[in-house]
């Protein structure tokens, strides 16, 4: 009870003792919100021209809704999309899959010197530009005679010379392409969270379980996978606030005949602004409206946050 | 207490850094935000008038791309050299100043520069055709007219092809000059794949033309016949690559001989050629990674022998194809190089004329200071006929070029190291600053398309071969439908081209039929293309 007092008398100091009483912390915090409000709060000024239209800074004519009547009868923007979330919400679930049973497995590896070459391997091409893993896999999907796959594909004799597969250049494929291209990079990345968790469970469990009879399997089945079970969640939770920026990846595989199962909202907005003849007030839009999806789901997250882990995450 | 000095010093660092991140743009935005008021009543000005005295800028700022001399290209000795050219003329110090983003993402600059205050503008600005139409019915090109028209530059005579002038004119005003032609693209075939599969006569209709392929694919020469950069083209003139399968097909909109706009895509002409492109595509005539090829992923093919036939630039690029092919080494190849000619095909009845694009054009915006005084300083010393016109053609003498006798190694090193030896007198490019691999040719103005000639002949510079693909160029090509720009264009056909072209793609590929990609293009554009029409045929 009289703790309570107490800080109802804290609480109750004038705002302006307040402020001198933390004026340091005041003092630390200050640079970091004009940071904030200069590079992440100014900039949102220029979503008022998504009311524009905007061909040049000479050529600026306020035209309502429109750009947005025109957005949601465009075809194209529709597309971008829906695509932008099954590219997204797929990656996002094979990649944390994979990262899940890529961490198990190392996870059972015992000889620590293996296991550090193995994590360093698979962490290295997080490190590498996008720009280059496309080139090199261009080369390794090639349907040209230095096609790595293709090569593999016709000695094994799975398929015949002339049959070679596209993998980048049609519609069938591409995708599952860009999928195994986004494992192939980032999944060793994605380990990294689960091992730290792994690392935390404590080994006595196993031992028991090792002396209840429990195989190595069961142990993974029964001790290891509900430890990790929170962090997938988290992991999940966390990313899909961010599937809406998917841009990147899909601007270096991206090409003409793969178009309609490849564009997302991003390459859809690079390519309307740089156009010839632009109009950066309906890129305007389709980013705005980019950004408030963004923020239905960000927003979903944290709902979905605070009910699995009982805390947001904004 | 050490808390408060720690707390003190991380926010000062932080202070500190924003400061300095910020305090040049702070600076510089301020001093621009004065000029501005100014521009802004240029801007109004709708026709520069010539009556104003010519009063010269102290400085310039000037944007281009890579087709200009490039930093590690010795970029910084003919920004020197021309500003010594400028001061000369102007009769007082000139200081440029260059813009010159990467020559990959010139236009995403171009787009992000003239979306912002124009006070960030360029006083004079390469635009390709159809940004050079846009933007001056957009305002941002000053009206040069008045001053063409009386300038010493037109009156001297030495701007020998007027016409391409002219053709830059839009609803009677003109907005920029072109020193040069646009160029286009010949057929090149390698002597060396006729040879070995024993085709004695160069095609001249679409029969015999697509039997020479066959002939090639038939002795397993390379990889495939022939490849390109894309089925369509991003870039007028779109057809220029594959222009034996487009033949008389253009999927852009163009004037018929009547006067009468159409959408060139919804033609027969296109549906014919989309035949011949499957045909191409299903034979395995067209390399099918001609999809993702970029120009230089073909360029590099076709070095690597992996294709006989290549569409690409006439003139210099001629000389420099077959040097390249000269270069490599034999054992590289699979055919064993003999006789690294190439042969420019003339035209096949059927296309009749190779298609010359629109050329780019250098323009003055309307954030100049004073626009008449910045074209006449430019483009009257870009086109003297002497030393600005030798800069802007060759770079500068010690640098680019050399009249001086002596021996010049390129590749040091390497397998493929050559000697050059020059006597004294003769006009010769240096080796490359930048790679060491080639001589230089040119810098932007090539000699071979120059708009005026220079006083002083440097025609021992041009390699026979390179004249002769450029004349050959000449006497058969015609000038792609010119790129008109209204309000209504404006607003659909960047993204109706984009589609046009990923659907002749997916029909080439046999993703869609061709019946199904018109009906798609219909559906989606139809009223779109109507209302194009109607606004260019009233």
């Amino acid at each position: 009870m009289k703790e309570e007092k107490k800080l109802a008398v804290v609480n109750k100091k004038p705002l302006k003792a307040r402020i001198f009483q933390y004026r340091w912390f005041y003092v630390m915090f200050l640079p970091v919100l004009i940071f904030i409000l200069l590079f992440n709060y100014l900039p949102m000024i220029g979503y008022r021209y998504a009311f524009y239209e905007y061909k040049s800074a000479l050529s600026i004519k306020w035209v309502g809704l429109d750009n947005f009547v025109r957005l949601l009868s465009t075809e194209a923007f529709w597309s971008a999309f829906i695509n932008t979330l099954q590219l997204s919400i797929v990656k996002l679930l094979l990649n944390t899959g994979m990262a899940v049973i890529i961490s198990l497995l190392l996870n059972e590896i015992k000889n620590l010197t293996f296991k550090k070459v193995t994590q360093t391997i698979i962490y290295l091409p997080h490190f590498m530009s996008w720009v280059v893993t496309a080139s090199v896999f261009a080369l390794i999907l090639s349907i040209s005679e230095s096609g790595l796959v293709n090569n593999l594909l016709l000695n094994l004799g799975l398929i015949n010379d002339g049959e070679q597969i596209y993998f980048l250049g049609t519609k069938a494929t591409w995708r599952l392409s860009y999928y195994i291209i986004n494992i192939w990079k980032d999944t060793g990345w994605g380990t990294i969270l689960f091992l730290a968790t792994l690392s935390g469970i404590n080994p006595e469990i196993y031992e028991a379980a090792t002396i209840d009879g429990a195989s190595r399997f069961s142990s993974m089945r029964y001790i290891t996978l509900p430890a990790l079970s929170n962090t997938i969640i988290t992991v999940l939770i966390l990313n899909l606030a961010k599937i809406m920026n998917l841009f990147e990846s899909v601007f270096v595989l991206i090409n003409d005949n793969v178009i309609n199962v490849a564009q997302v909202l991003q390459t859809y907005t690079y390519d309307i602004t740089f156009a010839a003849a632009p109009d950066f007030g309906f890129s305007t839009a389709v980013g705005l409206f980019r950004s408030l999806v963004a923020c239905v789901l960000v927003l979903g997250c944290n709902y979905a946050s605070k009910k699995v882990r009982n805390r947001g995450i904004v | 207490m050490k808390k408060k000095i720690l707390s003190l010093l991380l926010a000062t660092t932080m202070a500190l850094s924003l400061v300095a991140c910020g305090g040049t743009t702070e600076e510089a935005t301020t001093t621009e935000t004065e000029t501005t008021e100014t521009e802004v009543t240029e801007t109004e000005t709708t026709e520069v008038e010539t009556e104003v005295a010519m009063e010269y800028p102290d400085s310039i700022k000037v944007m281009f791309d890579g087709t200009v001399f490039t930093e590690a290209n010795g970029r910084a000795e003919f920004e020197a050299s021309l500003e010594g050219v400028m001061s000369e003329y102007a009769g007082k110090p000139i200081d440029i100043e260059i813009i010159q983003p990467d020559h990959s993402g010139y236009y995403d600059s171009i787009s992000q520069t003239f979306t912002g205050d124009a006070s960030t503008w360029p006083d004079v600005v390469l635009l390709g055709a159809a940004y050079y139409s846009s933007y001056a019915t957009q305002g941002v090109l000053a009206d040069i007219t008045s001053w063409w028209e009386n300038s010493s530059l037109k009156s001297s005579g030495r701007v020998v092809s007027e016409a391409l002038i002219d053709a830059l004119y839009i609803d009677g005003s003109l907005y920029g000059i072109s020193p040069a032609r646009g160029n286009g693209c010949v057929t090149y075939v390698k002597q060396a794949w006729l040879d070995a599969a024993g085709v004695s006569s160069l095609p001249t209709n679409y029969a015999e033309y697509t039997a020479m392929l066959q002939a090639f694919q038939d002795a397993g020469l390379g990889e495939y016949p022939l490849s390109s950069a894309g089925i369509m083209n991003a870039e007028a003139p779109y057809v220029n690559y594959l222009p034996e399968f487009f033949q008389d097909a253009y999927p852009d909109f163009y004037q018929e001989a009547d006067g009468t706009w159409v959408d060139g895509f919804t033609q027969d002409s296109m549906v014919a050629a989309l035949d011949r492109l499957i045909e191409a595509y299903d034979n395995g005539w067209l390399d099918p990674e001609s999809i993702t090829n970029d120009t230089k992923a073909v360029r590099e093919k076709y070095f690597a022998d992996k294709q006989g036939v290549f569409t690409y630039w006439a003139g210099t690029w001629r000389y420099t194809l077959e040097s390249n092919l000269e270069s490599k080494s034999q054992e590289d190849l699979p055919i064993s190089f003999g006789n690294t000619t190439l042969v420019v095909l003339e035209p096949i009845a059927e296309v009749d004329k190779y298609i010359e694009r629109q050329a780019t054009v250098w323009g003055v915006t309307t954030a100049a200071e004073n626009p008449v005084a910045v074209a006449d300083l430019f483009y009257s010393t870009m086109l003297d006929g002497a030393d600005g016109q030798i800069l802007w053609s060759y770079g500068v003498e010690g640098t680019h070029w050399s009249t001086a006798a002596e021996v010049l190694i390129t590749n040091p090193g390497t397998d493929s190291e050559k000697a050059n030896e020059f006597a004294e007198g003769q006009f010769h490019g240096l080796v490359n600053i930048e790679t060491g691999s080639s001589l230089y040719t040119k810098n932007h103005i090539d000699k071979l398309l120059a708009i005026a000639d220079l006083t002083e002949d440097f025609g021992a510079s041009i390699d026979p071969r390179a004249e002769a693909s450029m004349e050959m160029f000449n006497q058969n090509s015609r000038i792609a439908p010119v790129i008109v720009s209204n309000d209504v264009m404006s607003k659909y056909n960047s993204e109706m081209l984009s589609t046009k072209q990923q659907l002749i793609t997916q029909v080439v590929t046999g993703e869609l039929s061709i019946d199904d990609a018109m009906a798609m293009y219909n559906d989606q554009y139809g009223a779109q293309v109507e209302e194009i029409l109607a606004s260019l045929n009233q």
